[in-house]
């Protein structure tokens, strides 16, 4: 795909979180919302009167609140200001990232910010998801957002006990890395040694897709701030971290055909190949130090790091099973320990890209990776197997690729 | 090389209606892409057509967790890039123009729907827009939330019933001239007058009837627009504005949020007096003492002059919602879209039975929350 | 008896009886074990029968139970109070569940009434002990530039004159009222020490005249934030969070539209209509309006099945209760994807299968339509597929 230059380079100079734990009981929205816009204003030096423009997402049923932007505003700081609501479901994080990058890289911003929050225990979780269905149709058949169809595939692919023990050695990696992020909502202390255990013993959901494989629900935000080249120029506070390109890979609301015979190309792989083939790379796997995956389950986690990385056959199996993608192997996975780890829906994809650029700036703190981090990979997952997928850099170098 | 200017190629429009019963989101939205490509010949070809989506709609109106998941299908989203603007219409067509000026992308296809009709009171969704603790359990809606500020600017501008009834009548007229337009049966103004208060001061007639709709259009960068329209209408300046939440905290009549929208537009637009140098504006009336009130915002007069300017004829020297506005029934997220709609219709020459002659740059404005808590403002030129 | 979160894992067994609902176990008949691990642990079993409860302390092995519950106890405890999540506690393998998890989840919360901590005996306050702590809880920094001296005349029984006098940034507290003062406050010792612990609201207590106020009012409204808040020793965190619980409920009426409307039509005539694309042929199962592949609309109904074949499927152990009515399914349940007869590869649906067939479903058998006796043209009238199991020819 033709790819254009961007009129304007963008780069990432603030990131705040607030915790993610379950019960946020002690904050309102506004309170939560503003912790986390707080946060990101100190992490970049900046007040809120440098903002020109404020990005909002979360998912609205969840908290049952119509266009809660509006009384969100008293803790974003919208005040005044031009304002934007975009939401794409479990990806809008990622989705708030690329809005930001495409409002400052139009020149027609010069520092926005963007902020994802969501508190799921003010709301009915299993309503909201229940109400994504088609109420025509499948929402009456309650066919759940569980599926152990991967797991199955996995176990028809490569055996029951190389798959099942696959998925466990991911969940306890994610765990380990949780362990090291005094953020992360779920912390549990495994250890390797607990597998065969776990294995047997998690209570199954649906088919082998087991409680402890499944990802957290968690309230909490986090709030990003974007400003142009010429911005950063003048001086940042913190090293900027570039945003090189970006995807976005939808697909329409049926399900089922993804598990008929003769499976299409999954939007992971779409994103992947085509993110990477436009910029020039041709080996993932060797090009990026970081990849934040949003990994809802330790399945379809070590399912897509196939589909993402562009492997075959049972390459990210061997990889797993060498260490290659923990936190001091060759492309670490998740050092921040993952959407397994926190899930604060509406930030959940925005963690992702916010980790990737921590990484990049060394400032991860405890589960930081040792080796220098140049080159970051960050995706956001939602709707009906949608895919967001984007390049965040430590330099501005990257050579533009001529396709013309 | 990224482009410098984005043109609205084409809109299509799907009639308002008070209950599209026999159409679910999905048909609506597919009449709409058929009829933008009937007129652009535009596709979804990976290298030379749409791949950058921005739709508009919304969850509670749609009663769908991610509104926009039901209709990838016929947003043309397969394997594409979509991005659901939430609950504002006119918003998509700014972010979109934001898009292609990005260097992402140089077609962008809007498209946004709702359907009032499917819930069983708008009112309750609209409460669900207030805090839980204070807002929402007093009771607060849109509707008495805009009485209040009814109230205060019929004061303020000397705004009377004949006034409201004239608004009302004069939509009326345009609207019946409006083929996309719901209300459209002429109505006397003394009908207006004895109409029963919905929330006083805003009486049944004053106020938009429950629609629903939908609307398309393609932009594109400079570079490309010539691909798919002869007349393309040029975007000159987007902004918006948000005020504060508390209506308390508020001077309802003194239009904060719409100025600022307006003021940086007008600056993008290198506008220096839009007094002297609009030619039409579609503002967004959902209820009728808002056409006088959006345009003191839009510095079209000054404030507390929303009277005079009716008295002294300036919905005609201004063209003012030639559509029939908002109060001719249009679903409220997308209203916005149905403004820059009309307005760019207009510039095209397309506007049938409505078209007015010399027009160079027009406006279309839009608003969400409570009494105006937000506002945005395009302005468009040929 | 070793405490967690203010109780005890026996205190929890033994205010069972007094928490038991006969009425909502007149079906029940079970024996539920309990090891609770660790200091303060122990073993127990409940045996439910016909609307009785007998609870035991169990010395030896747990036997005869039909679900054994494993923890340490500081995790029972926990848990049962809410304090730290069931499900985390499940996934963290800090709680063991021998036997269903699910069942006793919904089991226990009808047959019982929570437990709740017992109440802690108030610690008796006067008014000479929260004086005596003034200058500790003295705010410097919140007082650059203030001079005043505060008197308090506090009546009645625990009561005394006591003059708080601050200037320089710093702040002594004498026995005796200074003159002069600042400002006086009159009032009962007992009303001082209520608004300090936080039981009389100070607002309603100046304003329905419990405090009598002499002097600078301002300097009177103004004490409150030179000193840090007063905590009555050994009390637990005080619980100000209000909990607001609404169930919002707004009615839809959704359009099928012409598409699924025949989809619909079809059922009632316990037929499967899908839609073929004129471009790529795939058959979609719901028809839908347009294909999304070839972006064109979607205008000729083929029938497909009845039959069809299992490409994947899901046995579902954790069913989501449902939103409103907090119904759960039974489990384990099997959700089908299948390719009806006649339907392109790809385009499997899911339906329910038959339970009895549970154990017999693999990946490529047979299905067929289970129709509702009467069809209407709506989604009930597909109860799901049962196996096609038919003898093989040979």
């Amino acid at each position: 795909m033709k790819m254009h230059a961007k009129n304007r380079n963008v780069a990432i100079i603030g990131i705040g979180q607030t915790s993610f734990s379950s019960h946020k009981e002690d904050q309102n929205q506004v309170e939560m919302v503003q912790e986390a816009v707080i946060n990101a204003l100190a992490d970049a030096g900046l007040k809120i009167g440098d903002i020109d423009c404020i990005v909002h997402g979360n998912m609205e049923l969840f908290e049952m609140q119509f266009a809660p932007d509006l009384w969100h505003s008293l803790g974003t700081g919208a005040y005044g200001k031009d304002e934007y609501r975009i939401t794409t479901g479990g990806t809008t994080g990622a989705t708030l990232v690329c809005a930001a990058d495409n409002l400052v890289a139009s020149g027609l911003y010069g520092t926005v910010l963007a902020i994802g929050m969501e508190k799921l225990q003010e709301g009915n979780t299993t309503g909201g998801i229940t109400n994504m269905a088609d109420p025509l149709w499948f929402r009456n058949l309650q066919t759940g957002a569980l599926t152990g169809t991967t797991a199955q595939e996995m176990i028809d692919e490569f055996g029951e006990e190389r798959a099942k023990r696959a998925a466990m050695r991911y969940r306890i990696m994610m765990d380990k890395h949780a362990m090291l992020n005094p953020r992360a909502h779920r912390r549990f202390g495994l250890e390797y040694s607990q597998m065969e255990d776990l294995m047997a013993n998690s209570p199954p959901l649906v088919g082998e897709l087991r409680l402890i494989h499944m990802c957290s629900q968690s309230d909490g935000a986090c709030a990003m701030i974007f400003t142009s080249e010429e911005k950063v120029k003048q001086g940042t506070k913190n090293p900027p971290v570039w945003i090189r390109d970006h995807i976005q890979v939808h697909r329409e609301e049926t399900i089922p055909n993804l598990f008929g015979f003769n499976k299409p190309e999954m939007t992971h792989h779409c994103a992947a190949r085509t993110l990477f083939a436009r910029n020039g790379i041709q080996d993932p796997v060797a090009y990026f130090d970081v990849f934040e995956m949003y990994d809802p389950s330790a399945w379809w986690a070590v399912d897509w790091l196939r589909e993402f990385f562009l492997l075959t056959g049972d390459e990210h199996l061997r990889m797993l099973e060498a260490g290659d993608f923990d936190l001091d192997g060759t492309i670490p996975i998740n050092p921040s320990g993952g959407v397994i780890a926190s899930n604060p829906i509406g930030a959940t994809a925005m963690l992702r890209p916010a980790e990737a650029a921590l990484q990049i700036r060394g400032d991860a703190g405890g589960h930081q990776i040792k080796k220098e981090v140049r080159h970051a990979l960050a995706s956001g997952f939602g709707g009906t197997f949608w895919t967001v997928l984007m390049i965040l850099e430590k330099e501005l170098n990257w050579q533009e690729v001529n396709h013309d | 090389m990224a482009t410098k200017r984005v043109a609205i190629c084409a809109v299509a429009q799907h009639k308002n209606d008070s209950d599209l019963w026999h159409k679910r989101f999905q048909g609506m939205l597919l009449d709409v892409l058929e009829e933008l490509q009937a007129q652009t010949g535009f596709t979804f070809d990976e290298e030379t057509g749409v791949n950058t989506i921005v739709s508009c709609s919304d969850d509670f109106f749609d009663a769908r967790t991610i509104s926009d998941n039901g209709v990838a299908d016929v947003l043309g989203a397969q394997y594409r890039g979509e991005e659901k603007m939430a609950q504002e219409g006119l918003n998509a067509v700014g972010y979109a123009q934001a898009v292609i000026l990005s260097g992402y992308a140089d077609l962008v296809l809007v498209m946004g729907h709702c359907k009032e009709s499917q819930s069983e009171s708008r009112r309750i969704i609209a409460n669900m827009g207030f805090d839980p603790f204070y807002g929402r359990a007093v009771g607060l809606d849109n509707l008495n939330a805009a009485a209040l500020q009814a109230r205060a600017y019929m004061k303020k501008a000397g705004l009377t019933e004949e006034h409201l009834a004239g608004i009302v009548v004069r939509a009326r007229q345009f609207a019946a001239r409006n083929p996309y337009a719901n209300a459209r049966e002429i109505v006397e103004a003394g009908k207006v007058i004895a109409s029963p208060q919905l929330c006083d001061p805003i009486r049944q007639l004053h106020a938009y009837p429950v629609s629903d709709g939908a609307v398309g259009m393609l932009l594109a960068s400079e570079e490309r627009a010539a691909e798919f329209t002869d007349r393309p209408v040029w975007i000159a300046g987007f902004a918006n504005c948000m005020d504060s939440y508390f209506l308390g905290d508020r001077d309802l009549t003194a239009n904060f949020a719409l100025k600022q929208a307006a003021g940086r537009a007008y600056r993008k637009a290198g506008i220096a007096d839009p007094r002297k140098e609009i030619d039409l504006v579609e503002v967004m009336d959902a209820y009728a003492y808002q056409q006088p009130l959006w345009i003191e915002g839009l510095g079209l007069c000054g404030d507390g002059e929303g009277a005079r300017f009716l008295d002294q004829g300036g919905q005609e020297k201004y063209r003012v919602n030639l559509s029939g506005g908002m109060l001719a029934g249009n679903p409220v997220i997308i209203a916005g879209l149905y403004r820059a709609a009309e307005a760019a219709l207009q510039l095209k020459g397309e506007a049938g039975e409505r078209q007015v002659p010399d027009l160079h740059r027009a406006v279309a404005h839009s608003t969400t929350g409570a009494a105006g808590q937000f506002h945005s403002v395009l302005i468009l030129e040929r | 008896m070793t405490e967690y979160f203010g109780t005890t894992v026996a205190d929890i067994f033994a205010t069972m009886p007094k928490r038991f609902k006969p009425e909502e176990a007149k079906e029940v008949d079970i024996a539920i074990g309990y090891e609770a691990t660790g200091e303060g642990g122990g073993k127990w079993k409940a045996t439910i029968k016909h609307g009785t409860l007998k609870v035991e302390t169990v010395d030896g092995d747990l036997t005869g139970c039909k679900t054994t519950i494993h923890t340490d106890a500081e995790t029972f405890v926990g848990v049962t109070l809410g304090k730290i999540g069931a499900l985390d506690a499940l996934s963290s393998q800090k709680l063991r569940v021998a036997g269903d998890p699910k069942f006793l989840m919904l089991l226990l919360p009808k047959i019982f009434t929570p437990y709740a901590a017992p109440e802690k005996k108030p610690v008796a306050v006067t008014a000479r002990d929260i004086i005596t702590t003034i200058a500790e809880r003295f705010r410097p920094e919140k007082a650059e530039g203030v001079a005043m001296t505060i008197g308090y005349d506090l009546t009645g029984e625990g009561g005394g004159r006591w003059t708080i006098v601050i200037r320089d940034g710093k702040c002594a507290v004498r026995g005796g009222l200074a003159d002069p003062l600042t400002v006086k406050m009159t009032m009962e010792a007992k009303t001082y020490t209520g608004m300090m612990v936080g039981t009389i609201e100070a607002v309603t207590a100046f304003t329905s005249g419990m405090v009598k106020i002499e002097g600078d009012m301002a300097a009177a409204g103004a004490t409150a934030k030179f000193f840090r808040k007063y905590v009555v020793p050994g009390a637990t965190e005080a619980e100000e969070l209000i909990s607001l619980r609404v169930t919002n409920a707004i009615e839809q009426r959704f359009a099928t539209g012409p598409v699924m409307g025949r989809w619909f039509a079809g059922l009632r005539e316990k037929k499967f209509l899908a839609n073929r694309c004129p471009k790529c042929g795939r058959t979609q199962i719901p028809p839908r309006e347009i294909c999304a592949w070839c972006r064109v609309r979607v205008h000729e109904f083929v029938e497909v099945g009845p039959k069809g074949v299992v490409t994947h499927f899901d046995i579902v152990y954790f069913a989501s209760p449902d939103p409103l009515t907090g119904a759960v399914r039974d489990t384990p349940y099997a959700t089908a994807y299948v390719v009806f007869d006649g339907s392109t590869e790809r385009e499997a649906v899911t339906m329910d299968l038959k339970k009895e067939d549970i154990p017999r479903l693999k990946e490529g058998a047979r299905v067929r339509p289970v129709w509702a006796e009467v069809t209407t043209g709506s989604y009930r009238d597909l109860i799901g597929v049962a196996l096609d199991e038919q003898e093989e020819s040979l």
